[in-house]
């Protein structure tokens, strides 16, 4: 299977690989995996408290070029973003800028997982007023 | 693949009207090829629906119903018959190779239990993503921390290989990093086989709620099995390279 000309260039270069502060309060971890590849990918967000403005934004994944890819585009889609802005990106989005073929979606899915992943666990460590601090929240999926 | 209930019907047969079972491959009065029957790999050996499996006795099942199959013996047969030998032998071919491998076997039982792997794992994410709350893990998020680490780790060891053109050191930790992950594989073939005799045996009691228990387990260690089998796979390529 070939990868795209996207896919490649994210793969060579990839955008904001690394890691940040897991502790700090104004970061967000998201770690997913995916048990059928056996891939996984951590997703890291650094969030202005008063704007909610996603102002950073790292990866690491240990997987496939498309699941490289899809999360080095993540990280580049999402900051700038505000997290519930960024709650919009959808895999399908992903998919189509990369022209993921179908045996491949799974690796986008991916990465939808780990922003969510990571704003699920942004939104824990700031429980905001209003806003439901029950909600289901996993810090890692799959 | 089309997985059928257990049939529970007779079946006619086509040529001498005899009463046989609904799984008969031949007629027990008059020995002909009777109709393809779309039925789950189990069904169509005529084994019951168990994970452990006397290999040996199917390898011989195997070679002879693939003889007694073969599209050769039925050229001047009926266009019926013909295509019934086709359909068979192919569905013999694949029954046989999944139920003489262990893990194919394993997840198998478990999809005919109602239980897909893949899909596991995507209907988290089809969940998650409606709700738009992060996604529930289907394995232990633990399992995940550790599995990052140990990539960490393995990309580090890597990387100190690349760098000193043959590390004694970071060759040493790769061995052990890769004897690591051999002895967990082998662990958790040993403990899959607990789990299949726990749910076998409850499947002969007809305890639905050990079974259950024992698949959800299953479905655990084979979701961590694939985590460590691909690190496996990493620390061997990059001892070779
Ligand atoms: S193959 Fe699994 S994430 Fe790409
Ligand atoms: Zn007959």
């Amino acid at each position: 299977m070939a990868y795209s000309d996207k896919v490649i260039e994210h793969y060579n270069n990839p955008r904001n690989v690394g890691q940040m502060d897991k502790n700090s309060t104004a970061v967000g971890t998201g770690l997913v995996g995916a048990p059928e590849c056996g891939d996984v990918m951590r997703l890291q967000i650094q969030v202005n408290p008063e704007t909610r403005v996603i102002e950073d934004a790292k990866f690491k994944t240990f997987g496939c070029g498309s699941a490289i890819a899809s999360s080095s585009l993540a990280t580049e889609w999402v900051k700038g973003k505000t997290v519930d802005e960024a709650l919009e990106i959808k895999n399908t989005d992903i998919v189509k800028e990369l022209a993921l073929p179908p045996v491949k979606i799974h690796c986008s899915v991916l990465a939808e997982d780990a922003i969510r992943a990571a704003i699920g666990d942004w939104k824990k460590k700031n429980v905001v007023a209003g806003e439901p601090a029950s909600a289901p929240v996993a810090v890692a999926a799959n | 693949m089309t997985v059928v209930a257990e049939p529970s019907k007779k079946l006619i047969c086509w040529s001498c009207g005899s009463e046989n079972d609904a799984d008969t491959q031949f007629c027990a009065n008059c020995g002909k090829l009777q109709p393809y029957i779309p039925a789950d790999y189990f069904t169509f050996f005529g084994l019951p629906r168990r994970f452990q499996l006397d290999t040996a006795a199917l390898e011989k099942q195997f070679y002879r119903l693939s003889r007694k199959f073969h599209p050769d013996l039925y050229a001047r047969a009926s266009a019926d018959e013909q295509r019934w030998s086709l359909e068979k032998s192919s569905v013999l071919n694949d029954a046989w190779r999944t139920l003489r491998d262990p893990l194919a076997r394993t997840e198998y039982l478990l999809g005919l239990a109602g239980i897909r792997l893949e899909e596991q794992s995507r209907n988290a994410s089809d969940r998650a993503a409606e709700s738009g709350t992060a996604k529930q893990p289907v394995v232990p998020p633990d399992l995940l921390e550790e599995v990052f680490e140990l990539n960490m780790q393995l990309e580090e060891m890597r990387m100190a290989r690349a760098g000193g053109a043959d590390d004694p050191e970071a060759r040493g930790s790769l061995e052990a990093a890769k004897q690591n992950f051999s002895a967990q594989m082998e662990t958790s073939q040993q403990d899959l086989q607990r789990l299949w005799i726990e749910w076998d045996s409850a499947a002969n009691a007809n305890d639905e709620e050990t079974q259950q228990a024992a698949q959800r387990k299953m479905v655990d260690l084979l979701n961590r099995r694939s985590y460590i089998r691909n690190l496996l796979r990493d620390v061997e390529a990059a001892l070779k390279g």
